[in-house]
């Protein structure tokens, strides 16, 4: 289906992966040495950390560990306050545009706009992305969303308006926005948080696609269980400070989940 | 996309957003028409003629839509996060500035065009000629613009704060001060049929003001933007 409720050819039916740019496949991301405060509390204690596109990198910990600070320092979206992050051993930064249309975010919280519709939300963060301006530009990115809905199984939502869609379909909505500007680097904050399996399913497979693309993923999320299935490597983080990294086939969830007390997987 | 296109898509969205879901302007509309009618019943009208506040009415009303109206344009942002993939896009965070304070000077441009109809029919003060509404446009543009500017710009910092609503006046209405005033005297001349040149001078310093207000916002933006 076209954005306008048309239907249209070769739009592609289930998530096939977001590497339609073609652009080379970046090397690792890494920061190294982060330490990041709010106010008198340390959230980040020198946290070093890789990832890379060989698969995803799971960020676990309990609730105020510094898994999301540790996503807002590594996407630019927060300065640290000492240690720098590096993607192929150049230094990037959030005040940097450049580095900023190369990362994509999908949350807990959808990030959209609950009065307009689900394209009118893709398009303005579409146009934010550069991706739209002039006749030709809109209709060529009118098609895209289009496409990036179909991917998340999606299309008829287009015309709906977000505060009336459950939470999954929201979600759905928010991972089209991310896959419409295709970032290299994808940062995915408890993002299984409120979906139903039909949702998580798709996040999974969506998750799947960025690595068979050669994107770097990196998904905070206290699931262990999940986290283990869908990570290439992991790291467990207890109050700002690493506790424990691997790699996900050589560690059991319940053992990674005792490293923070946890008690194993989430439902 | 250039800057321009940014700052109209942002503005657009802003629009749109407010317009289909009515947050802000049915409460600015109540204000107008309430603050014309206190007007209306509690001046003695054989003493003190509607001409005479009408302009301390109109800057008045300009500066709730500015304030009230502004603190809430971050509201949308914040609700489900939206502001934190705004931050995370290409778009410079000045062109976030100008396309927020755009919609917010269109919102303050129809609280006063209210606050015109809400003059006539309670007051009875009117624009007579397209020359007296040219007038008044020349006062209101470069003063609104820097209402806007400011009341953008600090409801951005306020929008940080758990006291935000509360927070936003005491940040804005010192600086707010000169332009309401040498406002509300441009507009009061205009209203008592003085000469052009006895406005001008109010006029240029709101230019001054707009231009400054508008400038330092876009640079600073990027400080409170962020967390």
């Amino acid at each position: 289906m076209t954005l306008d409720g048309r239907k249209s050819r070769g739009a592609p039916s289930a998530l096939d992966g977001c590497g339609s740019r073609g652009a080379a496949v970046p090397s690792a991301l890494d920061g190294r040495g982060l330490v990041c405060d709010y106010g008198p509390t340390r959230a980040l204690d020198g946290v070093s950390v890789s990832a890379d596109a060989t698969g995803v990198l799971a960020v676990f910990g309990p609730n105020g560990a510094g898994k999301t600070t540790l996503l807002k320092v590594l996407s630019g979206e927060r300065r640290p306050d000492s240690g720098s992050v590096l993607l192929g051993g150049k230094p990037v930064s959030g005040a940097d545009p450049a580095w900023r249309a190369r990362v994509g975010l999908v949350s807990h919280r959808t990030g959209l706009y609950e009065s307009l519709t689900v394209a009118e939300n893709l398009r303005f963060f579409a146009g934010l992305h550069g991706r739209q301006g002039g006749r030709a530009g809109r209709r060529k990115a009118d098609a895209d969303l289009a496409a990036a809905l179909n991917r998340v199984g999606a299309g008829a939502l287009a015309n709906a308006r977000v505060g009336a869609l459950s939470r999954g379909q929201r979600q759905r909505v928010a991972l089209a926005r991310t896959l419409l500007h295709d970032p290299e680097v994808v940062f995915l904050d408890e993002p299984f948080t409120g979906l139903d399996p039909d949702g998580a399913s798709l996040l999974e497979a969506a998750l799947a696609g960025l690595a068979s693309a050669g994107r770097i993923a990196v998904l905070a999320t206290h699931d262990v269980a999940r986290g283990l299935r869908l990570a290439e490597r992991f790291l467990v983080l207890q109050e700002g400070r690493k506790v424990l990294e691997g790699k996900a086939a050589e560690h059991d969830a319940g053992e990674v989940a005792s490293a923070f007390g946890a008690g194993g997987g989430a439902p | 996309m250039s800057a321009l296109r940014l700052v109209w898509l942002f503005a657009a969205k802003d629009l749109r957003a407010e317009f289909r879901s009515g947050g802000r302007l049915p409460a600015m509309a109540a204000f107008v028409v309430l603050a014309g009618f206190l007007f209306a019943v509690s001046l003695d009208r054989s003493q003190v003629p509607g001409r005479s506040v009408a302009g301390g009415l109109l800057w008045l009303v300009a500066l709730f839509a500015a304030t009230a109206g502004a603190g809430r344009a971050f509201d949308m942002e914040e609700r489900d996060g939206a502001f934190r993939h705004v931050l995370l896009s290409p778009a410079s965070r000045a062109t976030v500035f100008l396309g927020k304070t755009a919609a917010n000077l269109v919102l303050i441009w129809v609280a006063t065009a209210l606050a015109f109809v809400a003059l006539t029919a309670f007051l009875g003060v009117g624009v007579r000629s397209p020359g007296s509404l040219a007038s008044h446009g020349a006062v209101l543009l470069p003063g609104t613009v820097g209402l806007a500017a400011v009341g953008t710009f600090f409801g951005r910092v306020s929008s940080h704060s758990d006291l935000g609503a509360t927070l936003l006046p005491v940040l804005t209405f010192p600086l707010l001060t000169p332009v309401v005033f040498f406002g509300a005297t441009a507009t009061a001349r205009l209203f008592l049929d003085r000469p052009w040149p006895e406005v001008s001078g109010p006029v240029r310093l709101l230019w001054a003001f707009a231009l400054g207000s508008v400038a330092a916002g876009a640079f600073l933006f990027r400080h409170v933007a962020e967390e």
